[in-house]
């Protein structure tokens, strides 16, 4: 008999449906990943004891762990779905089944997919870009020192996928934690020479409720960041902006 | 014309799940600075302080009574004690407990070392909450006074401590409130942006871990001092001179006093299994 990789999948249909697991089966390929095991699904939604089901709904793009949408529970532990592949998922026991479910922290919609919009709104809330609006010609850009490009580069490639507010344990509905990736982008705008304009309006706004006060330092952000973004020191040095601008707020504002 | 407004989304229709950032709404980053600055300076501070008096319970307990008496003679001691002591240690407890219940810890999951660590953060707090509730209330406010009553402290402690279960809570205590302290600190230097690079703050975990570890052990020597190197101590080394600060003009009592501090070692240590004397 042909090998198979099981798959659990918690699913809901809408986001008031109830939750319900359904178990496929899924004839194995080498070098698989979630995505593409989904894909399998969507061909053939069939379930393992043979019922005719639904594919699954989820959030996929690149497929190459850029767009940052396919981020998921697999195996209970949030990462993403294009470069979590089955071969390893499965080392040692291929019998075991995979799990999948949609992020813990955030609204569902559908089965795997999750409405992240609340990291888009933080990231206006700081105002994370750089404010050019393009109606006339500014001329050349400041000069970037290429020190500054080092620092800020790691910090560019955040994909918004959500994995280090997932893992966090104050990123809840209790505190409202803005999580990491937002103060990362506060670091990488106010380290731009043309970002920096709106420096102060940035750690203003992170000593809000919800901001960089809210983290208590259990570093799950950058263990679990799937791009290795230094989550922890860009909360560290924003936090101590953020301090140094409250006091000088208190003593000249 | 008719003007009826196009129905628009309530401004109190409810988004689901965690809620984005208040940007520069509330006091929540005033008040969890001063919790965290509160842990360091004066608890902090005062954990360091109560650690080294308690020291010199190995020095036996006239040099633990000298050390009472010490202390209750700084200028201002009740308003010291209030100020930098009882009022910060309520605020930091109390935000303590409110931050704590607000996480949802998820080491099952993730079972990382900074996750191990944020929960023990938490539960050493509670403990040392828990424990030093009752201990304020046993050897502070209840009993023998010890600010009236220096030479009693020692024998207070040791009677406390007669207690196996007593002694295991002291003990677990000690662990816990030193790790809080010393984690604290480290998680002070890294939350407070002092410590940003991977490496400052694992050099800092490191002299951080050695200075806990140094308190614990201080902490949990005086706890054998007072329950093992000097058995039945006498309740009162310092004994009672009530004359002496109501008349000043009697010579002979105040020098009582100043011989009790001076001379009181020798014969203690002679005797150290002396009947208790009051």
């Amino acid at each position: 008999m042909p090998r198979t990789i099981k798959v659990e999948i918690k699913r809901q249909s809408n986001p008031d449906a109830p939750v319900v697991t359904e178990k496929f089966e899924i004839p194995y390929r080498p070098n698989m990943n979630i995505t593409s095991l989904l894909g399998e699904i969507a061909c053939n939604p069939i379930t393992a004891d043979g019922k005719t089901t639904a594919p699954i709904a989820y959030d996929s793009n690149c497929l190459e762990e850029i767009c940052g949408s396919c981020a998921m529970l697999i195996n209970g532990k949030a990462r993403m779905a294009c470069s979590a592949l089955v071969d390893k998922l499965q080392a040692g026991n291929p019998d075991e089944p995979i799990t999948l479910a949609p992020l813990s922290k955030f609204p569902v919609v559908r089965d795997l997919s999750v409405d992240r919009s609340v990291l888009f709104q933080n990231l206006k809330a700081v105002k994370a870009w750089v404010p050019i609006d393009g109606t006339y010609d500014l001329g050349a850009a400041p000069r970037q020192f290429p020190q500054i490009q080092e620092e800020r580069y790691p910090l560019s490639n955040c994909i918004s996928c959500t994995i280090c507010m997932e893992v966090c344990p104050q990123f809840n509905d209790s505190t409202n934690f803005v999580g990491a990736a937002t103060i990362a982008q506060v670091k990488l705008f106010n380290m731009d020479p043309a970002g920096s304009v709106l420096k102060e309006e940035r750690l203003r706004a992170l000593a809000g409720d919800g901001g960089v006060q809210e983290c208590g330092f259990a570093q799950n952000c950058v263990e679990a960041c799937p791009k290795q973004l230094p989550l922890t020191e860009a909360i560290s040095d924003v936090t101590r902006e953020v301090i140094v601008q409250q006091v000088k707020d208190f003593f000249t504002r | 014309m008719a003007t009826v407004a196009p129905p628009v989304p309530s401004a109190t229709s409810p988004q689901r799940g965690v809620q984005p950032l208040r940007a520069g709404q509330g006091n929540s980053f005033l008040w969890r600075k001063l919790h965290s600055l509160s842990g360091i300076i004066p608890i902090g501070a005062f954990l360091v302080e109560h650690i080294i008096s308690n020291f010199e319970t190995w020095n036996g307990p006239l040099a633990y009574a000298k050390q009472v008496v010490f202390l209750n003679s700084l200028p201002l001691v009740r308003v010291l004690e209030w100020a930098f002591i009882f009022i910060p240690l309520a605020f930091h407890a109390l935000y303590g407990v409110f931050i704590a219940f607000r996480g949802r810890s998820n080491v099952n999951v993730y079972p990382w070392a900074g996750n191990w660590m944020y929960l023990s953060q938490r539960v050493t707090g509670l403990i040392a909450l828990a424990y030093i509730v009752q201990h304020v209330w046993r050897q502070r406010f209840s009993g023998v006074m010890l600010p009236e009553h220096p030479g009693a402290a020692f024998a207070k402690v040791q009677h406390e401590l007669s207690n196996p279960w007593m002694l295991a809570i002291y003990v677990i205590a000690m662990i816990a409130t030193t790790w809080h302290f010393s984690y604290g600190i480290w998680l002070f230097a890294a939350k407070w942006g002092i410590t940003p690079g991977n490496r400052a703050r694992k050099r800092f975990g490191y002299v951080c871990a050695a200075l806990g570890i140094a308190l614990c052990l201080m902490g949990l020597a005086s706890i054998y001092a007072v329950v093992y190197k000097y058995p039945n101590a006498p309740e009162n080394v310092l004994p009672e001179t009530p004359a002496a600060l109501v008349q000043p003009a009697a010579a002979t009592p105040a020098a009582s006093l100043t011989r009790s501090l001076t001379v009181t070692p020798l014969t203690t240590q002679s005797q150290p299994r002396s009947t208790p004397q009051s």
